[in-house]
Order: structure tokens, then C-alpha cells, then sequence
């Protein structure tokens, strides 16, 4: 990619998007467009980038911004595989439908309406609550993180604002559902979930597509803030079709005594990124980060995670599992960093993949720094096939190759599932890999 | 029980190579790095012209590369490397017997104990003063089979054809900015031949003395062992402690042929202010065997990543790395294991202990290439901290390329457990004695594979540095 400034993302398209919106945001997008253009765009001299070369991967040029009007809020006008995953998500404290960047629907259980809980588009937010947005946008994704965060700091077109109060606790996850359908065009949308002292969340994110013609781009950034005590859990399930290039910054905070989980599964998509820091900043706090991917085809997934231990008695770890099939390839880069005085961290990173045919390819890169020494830290990482002797057991109980294969990487991904507290949650993602397996065999 | 605020006061003063002799070079090139000063170095070799030009070239890729900005702390090397010596000549010509070496030189590595070594167990033993080479012998048992001990320079006057077809090509010249200077000036080092189905029971040993202030050292060595072999290499380094920072960089080309087992031993216990970064590399052929015992203790920053290429089926690689960082120290180290045939092997264990303000990094990297079916390959690093100023990093790189390949890694840091000190002095073991013996306990799957005679140097090194470690 030679031009990263292109004709569609551009400083006009960041003043139409600014029309009508406050003074300090309209500042914040013209910065955060500054920020962009004087970044370069990442290069595999990076080290960050090592694996992932974007200039053979994403062409920003050839995008544009969806301009279409928002769809209806009249779920028998949404296409069926969108009502499907709602369908099967019945359980919930509320709903938002996402379709084509826009929030189109949003609900929330009345009683919680009624104790100050807040789920909304961030249009709406921006109306209503607007000196909350002005308090936390931006402040855990700035845009002076990288390229892709102020790109998305200067151009997102909508987003969801979650605030739980202090002491409210939601018993059912808040769903959303993502649906993207035009081809060659950059979607950017932002999440930003605040978690007041001692409440407890659990918020489930997917997206979805079909295959499509030309590349497209998803870009999200996400903001999570889990104040003292809380408990919040964060869960992103990618589907997306093929020429998709799924571009997500994640940024935890984890104040004193909270507990911060993470999930994020990948499915789909021919290029997806993730960028995932957790960082631990009260004492006593606490983040589990899970992850499992599965990959075929030319499938190209890239985790690129922190966790950043920045006060004492500090805990995290995490478990990423993966099995690449076809000409599939995943990078993993996963580092912990125990930062001068956090004394008593527990700390732990464990990647493992299976590569289950000649053409797939991983690049695992476990690290750590370590400048505390009252510490426990470790990670291990391994590569490796099949475990041939359950898949011959499977068989000789008469189940044939292809089933005896599902069920053992079934087996492995499951570990990842086991450590999740939330049932439902569970449901839908076994429900979302058995649907990949099925396509796949 | 406050271990922690007491061990600061170590006597890190205690570096018992630190005397200094005084002898006069016969020669000595003007400071920094010129086509001139490559030129010298040349004609004071009698070099032929391929050479000349080969460090000529190396020179110009040299300049042309920027300073590595991953790795230690490289900030002040720029102006410590205008302020060196690259060249000094401290005799006129290498000696065959321990009599002939002048006095002043000779003293130093009686103090080292090296001729007492040699006369004990070893099979050939070389030693470099500065910049050259100035003792060099084999026994004759060795000899009369057809095994070569040399210095390099030596190797090239003498085997010009075996020296020409090795030389650079198992680390060549661009490899990286201290490989290309390395070319540009290399001076001293070993050449080995051990011819097919030889094996040496007992080790050859390198000895790299800098004895000057502001010197750098800059040995190139090239081994090679031939068809079903056998061979063990040990090198030692030493320096006075100087005001102003030094400089080595070396460059150890190995090759390992089929069915061929080599081991290649370092200790490096270079003094505080020793600037170390090191390329070594071998290529492993089919059932090849090749092990590096890399034990760091000294210098001010090393790094240093002793790497396996496993060019032939079933070869083996082996790095068994041990990395000890004191006060002000930075040991950024590890291994490569790199498969390129199938059924290869491989594994890498690292343990490395931090104290004071000393940094341990652990660097390395794990590739599987396609078709290196059936690979395997295992690392394993731990890192002890016994102070909260202490630091530790792991850096590893696994990059798999072929699916029926099986490999792990794990690292783990931990500091010394109160219950096992609690435990030991509850025997009535003095809080430092019982100290050292949990080091010892981590470093000792590593200690018990070097000769005796550097475990016991190792184990006492242990011992001084624990010693008051404890209040």
C-alpha cells in the first residue's frame, strides 16, 4: 500500500462525519486524523508486524465508507443468518443488531433501565449521556497508539456505550450482532464498557457476514473499564466471510480486587488481527484471557496480546488454543510484562496449536519482562498434530475419519470453553465452531 | 525474613582476573576503524589478495549497516569503538612451546593455570594475548592422525584450499553489523580439522586474553569435523578491569559432517566492561551431533545466540546456556535451532540468574522449515531474581512451517523460595551458605555437563557472589 490516505478515508470524510456532533469530539476526530497520517503505516520491520505484512494484505485504497441509509429496525427485514444467531440468543439484558456499521436496534431489560444501567448506540449516548463519553472515549484506545487506532479514533460511524452503575450486577450476558454485507467497504465502530465498583457484566459480540466479492475492512476498537470489585467478562465471536480483514484493539483496565476476563474466538475471515492489552492496574486485580481459532483455506490469523502487571498482587492468565487446517496460518505474540514494584504477580500465557495438514503454518512468540522478583511467571507454548491414538480410538468405536477428527479438535478447543463461567456463552460458541467444522469437512 | 534488602551488598570486587601485565606490543594500529587500519592488519599477516578483499568488503558492508536496535543497550558503543585499539600485535611469532613465549606474556596465563591444563588434560591448547595467537601446540598423538590445531591464521598459510572452501560461508559476511566488522578485522582464533572417523578424548582449549586497555578483540574461528568424528572445544575468556570499555567480537564457524559429534564449550567471564557480541553458528549434517555449552558470567553486555542448522536427516542440536548477571550487567542470550531436514532434533535449555541491577534476556529461535518432517525440538528457560532491582526477559521465536513437527517451550521466573531457605537454615545451613546451594541446585543440570575443572570455577564463583548475600 503506497497512498494511506485514499479518496474514501479522508479529512472530508472525517468532517461529515463530525457534522452535529460536540465541540471536544470534532476536536478528538481531527486529531486523532493527524495522529493517522503522521504514523506510517506498519511494516513487517516491525516487530509487531513481523508476521502480518500489510502491504500484501490490506489495500485501504480500494475501500470506501458505507453511505447507505441505516436498515429498519424490523427484524423480518434482516437477512436469515443475522435472525438465526438472534434466535438462538433469547437469554439476554439486552440486545443491540448492528447492520452495515449502524446500530439499528437496541433493547434492555426495563429493571435495569430503571437502575441506571445504560446500553445504547453511541449516537444515542452522545445525546444523552454525553459528559460519560467525553470522561472515557478514547482515554483506553487513544489514538496515539498505532496507525489502526487513530485511524479508527477519526473515523468510526457508530458504537456502543455499556455503563453498569456501581453494585449492579446483570445475571444474563448483553448480546450483540454484528451483520456486514457490502463488499469493499471500511466499517469502524467502537465499544466502550464501563463497570462501576463492585457491579458485575458479561458482554457477548459477534459478527457475521457472508462471503464477499472484493475485500472489505471491520475495524473495531474496544474499551473496557472494570472499576473496583466489579466483575466483567468481554467475549468477541468473529464469522466473517471470506475476503474480510477483521482489524480489532482491545484495551482492558482492571482497577483494585476486579476481575476482567477476555474471550475472543476466530472463525473466519481472511485476515484477522487482533490486538488484545490487558492491563492491571489496582491491586489485587485480576484477567483471564482465553482465545481459540480455527483455520482453513488461506485463513491468515494474528494475536498480538499483552498484559501489563502494574501494581502488586496482580493475577492473569492466559490460554490460547488454535487448529489450522488447509493452507491456514496463525501468528501468535502474546507478552507479559511485570512492570518495577508489582510484587506477588501471578502471571501466566500458554498458546497451543495443533497443524493439521502440510500447508498450515504457526509463529508462536511467548514473552516476557520481568522487572519485579517476588513474582510467579511462566508460559509455554507448543506445536503439534492430531493426537493419533484418540483419533484411531474414535474410529475403532465406528465413527468415520472426518467425525473422528471434529470430535478431537473439538476436544482441544474445549478446554478453552471449560474456563468460562458463563453457560450460554458456552452454547453459542460450540455452537459456532460445530458450524465451521461441519462447513469445513 | 528480609532476604531481599541485604543481598545488595555483594563484593562484586572480587574479579580474580583482574591484574594486568605490562608488556610492550610490537605493534599497535592507530585507533578506530579505517580501510587503513584493515590494511595493516593484511600486510601484517602476509595475507593473500582474496583476503585483503574479503576484508576490504566486509568493511564497506560494516558501515553500511545500522546498529542493531533490539538486543542490550548499544547507545555508547559508537564512541567506545572510536576510543579502541583494533589492532595490537604483542609478539613477533607464534610459539610452539610454553619456553619460548616471553616472559611477560607467559606469566599471565600461568596465572591463569593454563600450561598446568594443558599438561593434565588436555589434548591441544591455544592461546591468544590482544590480537594474536601466541602459543599454539597439539600433541603429537593428534597430530600423526591428521588432526589440525592451529591458529587461524596459521590455517590459512598452511591448508589454503580446506581454509578458502570453509571460510564465511557457514556466517557470512552481511550476517549481521558485527559479523561484517568481525570480517572486516578478524585477528587470532582457532582453525580445526579433525579428519573422518577421528575422535579426540580429551578437549582442545582456546584461551582469549585482552590485556590492554581500550583493546578490541576480534577472533575468528573455523571448525571443521569430518565424517563419524569426534571432537570437544573449550574456550575461556578473561580481561583486566579497566576504567574505559572494551570490545570483543568474535566470529565461530562450525561444521559438523555426517555421523560427526562436536562440542563446543565457552565461559566467558570477560570483566564488567567488556562490550561481548559473538556470532556462532553450526551446520549439522545427517546424524550429525552438535552441542553448545554457553556459560556467561562476565562482561558488561553479551549478546550472543550459539545457533544449530540441521541440514541432514536426524541431525542433532544441542544448547545447553547458562547466563549469570550481576550488578550493571546485561546478558541478552538464548539459542537458534533451525530444521531444515527431517527427523531432526533439537533442544535448548537456558537458566540464567539475575541479581542487583543485572539484566538476564533470553533470545532465541525455533523454526521448523517445510519438509522438516518429523522434527522435534524442546526449549526450556528459567530465570531466578534475587533482588527486586533485578530483571529477566524472554524473547523466543517458534516459527513452524511444516505440520508434522512437534515442539514446545516453556519458561518460568522465579525467586529464591523463602521455604526452601527457611527449610535449609532450619538445618542449621547459614543463611548464605544455604543460598548459594539453591543456585546451585538451579544452574546444576547445566554445571554437571562442563569439564570439571570450570564446574569447580563456576561452583566457587557461586559461593563468592552469595557469600554476605544474606543478612
Amino acid at each position: 500500500m503506497s497512498d494511506s490516505t485514499t479518496d474514501a478515508l479522508s479529512a472530508v470524510a472525517v468532517d461529515r462525519l463530525s457534522l452535529g456532533e460536540p465541540q471536544w469530539l470534532r476536536e478528538q476526530r481531527a486529531h486523532a486524523w493527524d495522529v493517522y497520517e503522521r504514523t506510517p503505516m506498519p511494516t513487517t520491520r516491525l516487530e509487531q508486524w513481523r508476521y502480518t505484512d500489510l502491504a500484501k494484505t490490506l489495500d485501504l485504497s480500494a475501500l470506501t465508507l458505507s453511505e447507505s441509509q441505516p436498515a429498519q429496525d424490523d427484524p423480518t427485514t434482516w437477512p436469515e443468518r443475522l435472525r438465526v444467531a438472534m434466535d438462538e440468543d433469547h437469554a439476554a439484558s439486552g440486545h443491540i443488531v448492528f447492520i452495515d456499521g449502524r446500530v439499528v436496534h437496541s433493547d434492555l431489560d426495563p429493571s435495569l433501565v430503571a437502575k441506571g444501567v445504560i446500553l445504547m448506540s453511541l449516537h444515542e449516548a452522545l445525546d444523552q449521556h454525553s459528559h460519560l463519553l467525553r470522561e472515557h472515549l478514547t482515554t483506553t484506545v487513544p489514538a496515539e497508539d498505532g496507525k489502526f487506532e487513530a485511524l479508527n479514533a477519526a473515523l468510526w460511524a457508530d458504537g456502543i456505550f455499556l455503563y453498569v452503575p456501581k453494585g449492579t450486577q446483570l445475571d444474563l450476558p448483553v448480546r450483540v450482532t454484528r451483520w456486514l454485507s457490502e463488499s469493499g467497504t471500511a466499517y469502524f465502530s467502537r465499544v466502550l464498557i464501563v463497570a462501576e465498583s463492585h457491579s458485575r457484566i458479561s458482554y457477548v459480540d459477534e459478527v457475521l457476514s457472508d462471503d464477499f466479492s472484493s475485500q472489505t475492512f471491520t475495524s473495531t476498537a474496544v474499551e473496557v473499564v472494570a472499576r473496583d470489585g466489579s466483575q466483567v467478562q468481554y467475549v468477541a465471536v468473529q464469522r466473517l466471510g471470506t475476503n474480510a480483514f477483521y482489524q480489532s484493539v482491545q484495551r482492558t483496565l482492571a482497577h483494585r480486587d476486579s476481575k476482567l476476563d477476555t474471550l475472543n474466538v476466530g472463525l473466519g475471515a481472511s485476515v484477522s488481527r487482533v490486538d488484545l492489552n490487558a492491563k492491571l492496574i489496582g491491586p489485587g486485580a485480576n484477567s483471564d484471557m482465553l482465545g481459540l481459532y480455527f483455520g482453513d483455506a488461506s485463513q491468515h490469523f494474528d494475536f498480538n496480546t499483552s498484559q501489563d502487571h502494574l501494581e502488586p498482587n496482580t493475577g492473569s492468565d492466559l490460554l490460547y488454543k488454535g487448529a489450522l487446517d488447509g493452507d491456514s496460518r496463525a501468528v501468535f505474540r502474546g507478552i507479559i510484562r511485570v512492570h518495577p514494584g508489582a510484587q506477588k504477580t501471578d502471571a501466566y500465557q500458554t498458546c497451543r496449536t495443533l497443524l493439521l495438514s502440510p500447508g498450515a503454518r504457526v509463529d508462536s512468540l511467548p514473552n516476557l519482562e520481568i522487572e519485579a522478583d517476588d513474582v510467579k511467571c511462566s508460559h509455554g507454548a507448543t506445536v503439534g498434530q492430531l493426537d493419533a491414538e484418540a483419533k484411531f480410538y474414535l474410529m475403532s468405536r465406528g465413527l468415520d475419519r472426518v467425525q473422528a477428527e471434529r470430535l478431537v479438535v473439538l476436544g482441544f478447543l474445549g478446554e478453552v470453553m471449560s474456563r468460562l463461567p458463563l453457560g450460554g456463552v458456552v452454547d453459542k460458541v460450540t455452537r459456532a465452531i460445530e458450524e465451521k467444522l461441519a462447513q469445513h469437512g | 525474613m528480609p532476604v531481599n534488602e541485604t543481598v545488595g551488598d555483594l563484593n562484586l570486587d572480587e574479579y580474580k582476573y583482574d591484574f594486568i601485565t605490562t608488556s610492550e606490543p610490537v605493534f599497535r594500529a592507530q585507533k578506530g576503524l579505517s580501510e587503513e587500519v584493515v590494511r595493516q592488519i593484511s600486510a601484517h599477516k602476509d595475507e593473500p589478495e582474496w583476503m585483503l578483499d574479503f576484508r576490504l568488503k566486509a568493511l564497506k558492508v560494516y558501515e553500511s549497516k545500522p546498529m542493531p536496535k533490539w538486543g542490550g543497550d548499544l547507545d555508547g558503543l559508537e564512541a567506545v569503538l572510536d576510543e579502541i585499539y583494533f589492532y595490537v600485535r604483542p609478539q613477533d611469532q607464534m610459539e610452539r612451546s610454553w619456553d619460548d613465549v616471553p616472559d611477560e606474556i607467559k606469566n599471565t596465563f600461568e596465572k591463569l593455570g593454563i600450561p598446568e591444563a594443558e599438561r593434565k588434560v588436555l589434548a591441544g591448547v591455544g592461546a591468544q594475548y590482544e590480537s594474536e595467537m601466541v602459543y599454539h601446540s597439539l600433541r603429537e598423538e593428534w597430530q600423526k592422525q591428521g588432526v589440525i590445531f592451529d591458529s587461524i591464521e596459521d590455517g590459512l598459510k598452511n591448508h589454503p584450499e580446506l581454509f578458502r572452501e570453509h571460510f564465511g560461508t557457514i556466517i557470512p559476511t552481511g550476517d549481521n553489523k558485527f559479523s561484517a566488522m568481525n570480517s572486516a578485522v578478524w585477528s587470532g582464533g582457532s582453525f580445526v580439522y579433525v579428519p573422518k572417523g577421528v575422535s579426540l578424548d580429551t578437549p582442545l582449549q582456546a584461551y582469549f586474553r585482552v590485556n590492554q586497555e581500550r583493546m578490541g578483540q576480534f577472533e575468528r574461528t573455523l571448525i571443521i569435523i569430518d565424517e563419524g568424528a569426534q571432537a570437544h572445544y573449550i574456550e575461556g575468556c578473561t580481561a583486566p578491569v579497566y576504567s574505559t570499555e572494551s570490545f570483543h567480537s568474535g566470529v565461530i564457524e562450525i561444521i559438523v559432517k555426517d555421523n560427526a559429534r562436536f562440542r563446543y564449550t565457552t565461559i566467558q567471564n570477560w570483566s564488567n566492561n567488556m562490550y561481548n557480541l559473538v556470532t556462532q553458528r553450526a551446520i549439522v549434517g545427517a546424524g550429525g551431533h552438535m552441542e553448545w555449552l554457553d556459560g556467561n558470567l562476565g562482561s558488561k553486555l553479551t549478546m550472543k545466540y550459539p545457533s544449530c542448522y540441521l541440514m541432514g536427516e536426524g541431525a542433532h542440536g544441542e544448547i545447553l546456556s547458562i547466563a549469570y548477571s550481576g550488578d550493571g550487567q546485561h546478558q541478552d542470550t538464548g539459542g537458534k535451532v533451525v530444521h531444515v531436514a527431517p527427523y531432526t532434533t533439537s533442544s535448548i535449555v537456558s537458566k540464567s540468574i539475575s541479581k542487583g541491577t543485572g539484566r538476564s534476556t533470553y533470545r532465541g529461535l525455533c523454526k521448523v522449515h517445510e519438509g522438516a518432517h518429523h522434527a522435534r525440538s524442546n526449549v526450556e528457560c528459567d530465570a531466578l531474581l534475587i533482588n527486586d532491582t533485578s530483571r529477566t526477559d524472554t524473547y523466543p521465536y517458534i516459527e513452524i512451517e511444516e505440520s508434522d513437527a512437534s515442539v514446545g517451550h516453556e519458561a518460568s521466573v522465579s525467586k529464591i523460595g523463602e521455604e526452601q531457605l527457611f527449610y535449609l537454615t532450619s538445618r542449621g545451613i547459614r543463611a548464605d551458605e544455604a543460598m548459594a546451594m539453591i543456585v546451585r541446585g538451579f544452574i546444576e543440570p547445566i554445571a554437571k555437563q562442563l569439564p570439571l575443572e570450570y564446574a569447580v570455577e563456576l561452583n566457587r564463583l557461586i559461593e563468592m557472589e552469595m557469600e554476605g548475600s544474606v543478612g
